[in-house]
């Protein structure tokens, strides 16, 4: 798929963007700060309606501008082709900043509202409908950050594929806050631990299916990732990738956890997943009150990757890791669009530049078989000419785009 | 502002009210200063001060006059004293007085479970509740609390405590709304609609 048209309102430094959009590769170039990435962010928010680096959403709105009054209203809209359809379709989302209470000019509370073909719908139904691939920098940090940027990493490329995943998560999200309060509450001042019922029943019932869904993707992304991998390293070294659920419905109460288990996981049925959980959920009651706090659950879960069988975060070198999760992320172009029938569109934020030559042109390689990639870059030179003849090139300034060169042979 | 002090208060007073904002506050105020609203004014403070004589109902928790130890539903002998249904505010009880097909009698919890907010089972009429069925004569205990999470967490505990006691723990269903669009309802009410379906 592609996007025809991206339409921006005070999101970001973009006070105002109204422009079509090529086909092919469209390179942004600009000086730092100048709002390359916030493009990224704009297109990937319409594929996950979630902002891979704010905080919090209200900070995506425009705010500082002064005599702007309080609500503030930021906007994307995007008008996108899907493969096999015959219109385009145009997804608006609205962020809208409204005053917390009386006295609150920094207006601290959003709303947000997405309308599908001019249509009002819930998040959940919107989901899905615009697929997006994301290159971030610095993605050795995948691999050797902290558990929790590789649980959103996985929540937000299976909330674009499973429809029912983001309404799964956001349920088990709400049931497990409240299930941790209960909990703290219990700790501190004792009560009726029969309270808890409600809540574990809920978290297996929500939890199951999330453990079941990493377990398939991940599943099918090993398989997937030795053919990406052999072909970046020449055959010379054999990834594995495994997944680690905090709750494993076949190990419980071992500490073995062998990269074996994705594939066995995928056989157990999804009833048989949350009857487990709901029974360790409640097993281990007496420990959850101790510590105040839900311990086990996909809220903990990890991945991991293995180099030639040995964990890459504590053996590999920066090399490997690179590589790794560019396999990874040609993984999940592939396996997204074998899922849904549709090439997603890629966002790649400054990422040729960590790469050398041989894995750039591999990836250069790829992109260009996608319908629609965009690439930010602070120097163009750093691209073969041929390459650039061949792209739109935009230049970035201060939140204000102006298109330097259309494509060579495209349109 | 240089509002005489009366009028500030009333202002004041009028914005503490949910739902009404300094704006609404003040034409409140204004609208009650007019030479026509004099016999209002009076009306509203005896109003208001006939609220301090409210009390609770002893047996179901919903209010009463003072004077009353039980409430109109409660004093009716009509009503069937073996039935009784639980909600979690008084104004669900007026809900379902609206209906017009329920002639057995209420318990008010004031209230649902909610981690968040830190309300126990100590926090609400439960404790009452279990000492009403265990007097004897209950025969079953309708759950009619918010179909909401807090709700039914409520309704989970409740009947925990409730099915030892060898009487008929019901929930009001959960179904599709009159009139409502098939296609257009949310996945979860026809969900829960299917799930509830009844043999015609």
């Amino acid at each position: 798929m592609r996007l025809l048209r991206l339409s921006l309102q005070n999101f970001r430094n973009y006070v105002r963007l109204d422009e079509e959009t090529p086909r092919g590769v469209l390179l942004l170039v600009g000086a730092n700060a100048q709002g390359k990435t916030n493009l990224l962010e704009a297109i990937y928010y319409l594929a996950t309606f979630a902002s891979f680096r704010a905080r919090h959403d209200r900070d995506l709105v425009h705010f500082d501008a002064p005599g702007w009054g309080c609500p503030a209203v930021g906007r994307i809209v995007a008008e996108f082709q899907r493969e096999g359809e015959l219109r385009p379709r145009r997804l608006e989302v609205r962020l809208i900043r409204e005053p917390n209470g009386i006295g609150d000019t920094q207006c601290r509370r959003l709303r947000r509202e997405v309308l599908v073909d001019g249509m009002k719908k819930k998040l959940t139904e919107a989901m899905g409908l615009f697929n997006a691939v994301l290159f971030l920098p610095r993605m050795t940090e995948l691999v050797t950050a902290a558990p929790e940027g590789r649980r959103r990493y996985l929540n937000m490329v299976l909330s674009q594929v499973y429809p029912a995943y983001a309404q799964a998560l956001t349920a088990y999200r709400q049931a497990l806050t409240r299930r941790n309060a209960l909990l703290k509450t219990l700790q501190e001042q004792g009560g009726d631990p029969a309270q808890l019922d409600y809540w574990d029943a809920e978290l297996a019932r929500w939890g199951a299916p999330l453990i079941a869904w990493r377990a398939e993707a991940l599943a099918q992304w090993e398989l997937l990732i030795r053919e990406s991998h052999w072909h970046l390293t020449r055959n010379a070294e054999t990834l594995r990738l495994s997944y680690h659920p905090s709750f494993h419905p076949l190990l419980e109460g071992s500490l073995q956890r062998e990269a074996e288990n994705n594939q066995v996981l995928t056989q157990v049925p999804v009833e048989q997943i949350a009857f487990a959980f709901h029974r360790a959920l409640v097993r281990r009651r007496e420990e959850a009150i101790a510590r105040g706090t839900t311990t086990i659950g996909p809220h903990r879960d990890d991945f991991c990757f293995r180099n030639n069988k040995k964990a890459l975060a504590l053996y590999g070198s920066r090399g490997q890791m690179r590589t790794a999760v560019l396999a990874l992320k040609m993984v999940e172009m592939q396996w997204m669009e074998r899922r849904t029938g549709r090439k997603p569109v890629l966002l790649l934020d400054e990422i040729l530049a960590e790469l050398d030559a041989e894995r750039r042109a591999n990836l250069q390689a790829h992109i260009v078989q996608s319908e629609q990639v965009w690439l930010t870059t602070t120097d163009v030179e750093g691209f073969a000419p041929d390459f650039v003849r061949q792209s739109t090139v935009w230049r970035l300034d201060a939140g204000v785009v102006s298109p330097v060169s259309a494509g060579g042979d495209q349109s | 502002m240089s509002l005489p002090e009366p009028i500030q208060r009333a202002i004041e007073a009028f914005a503490a009210l949910p739902g009404i904002g300094p704006k609404s506050a003040s034409r409140l105020t204004f609208y009650l200063l007019r030479e026509q609203s004099a016999a209002l004014r009076d009306t509203l403070a005896e109003a208001i001060r006939g609220l301090n004589d409210v009390a609770y109902c002893q047996q179901c928790f919903n209010f009463t006059e003072a004077g009353q130890p039980l409430c109109p539903v409660c004093r009716d002998p009509h009503r069937d004293d073996g039935l009784i249904c639980v909600v979690e505010e008084p104004l669900d009880v007026e809900a379902i007085e609206r209906t017009g097909v329920y002639r057995g009698q209420y318990h008010v919890l004031h209230g649902a479970l909610s981690p968040i907010e830190g309300i126990g089972p100590d926090d609400l009429k439960i404790r009452e509740l279990l000492a009403r069925v265990q007097a004897g004569r209950v025969h079953e205990v309708i759950i009619a609390t918010n179909p909401s999470m807090e709700g039914d967490a409520t309704a989970m505990y409740l009947h925990r405590l409730l099915a030892p006691l060898g009487i008929k723990v019901t929930r009001l269903a959960r179904g599709l709304p009159v009139g409502g669009d098939l296609e257009y309802a949310d996945q979860n009410t026809l969900r829960g609609a299917l799930v509830e379906r009844k043999e015609m």
